[in-house]
């Protein structure tokens, strides 16, 4: 699954751990979702998405998934 | 009681009990047995404040011993414990399986260690909720049915 974690962090001139105080989480954490090594929980999903002023949808995109690729 | 301690101290304090309780067997044990002890408790002062200092990194350890786990943090402990638990069981069945094989008297730990693994099993399924979704709902029939998704 993909995610525009980084994406939008960047665009926004965010650092790691300043993301991650925002959350609520480690920077650690942070760079394990952004690499896609960890899937969020719903929680979590929707606290980020809404951080960035994005829907949980928008902001992971479970195509990688379905397609298979 | 640890609501009231700081959260870097939680993990220090809880090695600091486990370290003097062990010392202070050793020292209820008699005969030289104090020198033990002494060891024991240096040894676990040095030990509880290395997880102190390790507490305040800015790293997965760090907040391991800092007892300030994030969602992740928290789900790579449950797993390292599971590890530790299979293994534990395992290695007692081992212990068990060849005491019996060999004949030795000192089948009976093995045993009682693993009893009290299985019985956690057990007592983890309970707690965490194994059986309590409840009835199917017959007014739902239909409903479980996967949804189409709309792109």
């Amino acid at each position: 699954m993909r995610n525009r974690v980084r994406e939008q962090r960047t665009q926004q001139g965010l650092s790691q751990a300043e993301v991650a105080a925002a959350l609520g989480v480690s920077r650690q954490t942070v760079i394990s979702i952004e690499s896609g090594r960890y899937l969020p929980s719903l929680p979590l999903a929707f606290r980020i998405a809404r951080f960035f002023d994005m829907t949980v949808d928008k902001m992971f995109d479970p195509e990688d998934e379905e397609t298979g690729s | 009681m640890t609501r009231f301690i700081a959260l870097r101290l939680r993990r220090p304090a809880l090695i600091a009990m486990i370290g003097t309780a062990y010392a202070a067997a050793w020292l209820v044990h008699g005969g030289n047995g104090w020198v033990w002890a002494i060891t024991l408790e240096v040894a676990t002062v040095a030990w509880a404040v290395a997880v102190y200092v390790r507490g305040g990194r800015d790293t997965d350890e760090g907040a391991l011993a800092g007892s300030r786990l994030d969602e992740r943090q928290q789900l790579v402990a449950q797993r390292s414990w599971a590890l530790t638990g299979k293994v534990g069981m395992l290695a007692s069945f081992a212990g068990f399986a060849v005491s019996i094989a060999v004949r030795s008297a000192d089948w009976l730990p093995f045993l009682v260690i693993l009893a009290v693994t299985g019985f956690a099993f057990l007592m983890g399924l309970s707690t965490y909720g194994v059986g309590e979704e409840g009835p199917a709902d017959d007014a739902t029939d239909g409903l479980n049915e996967r949804a189409p998704v709309s792109h």
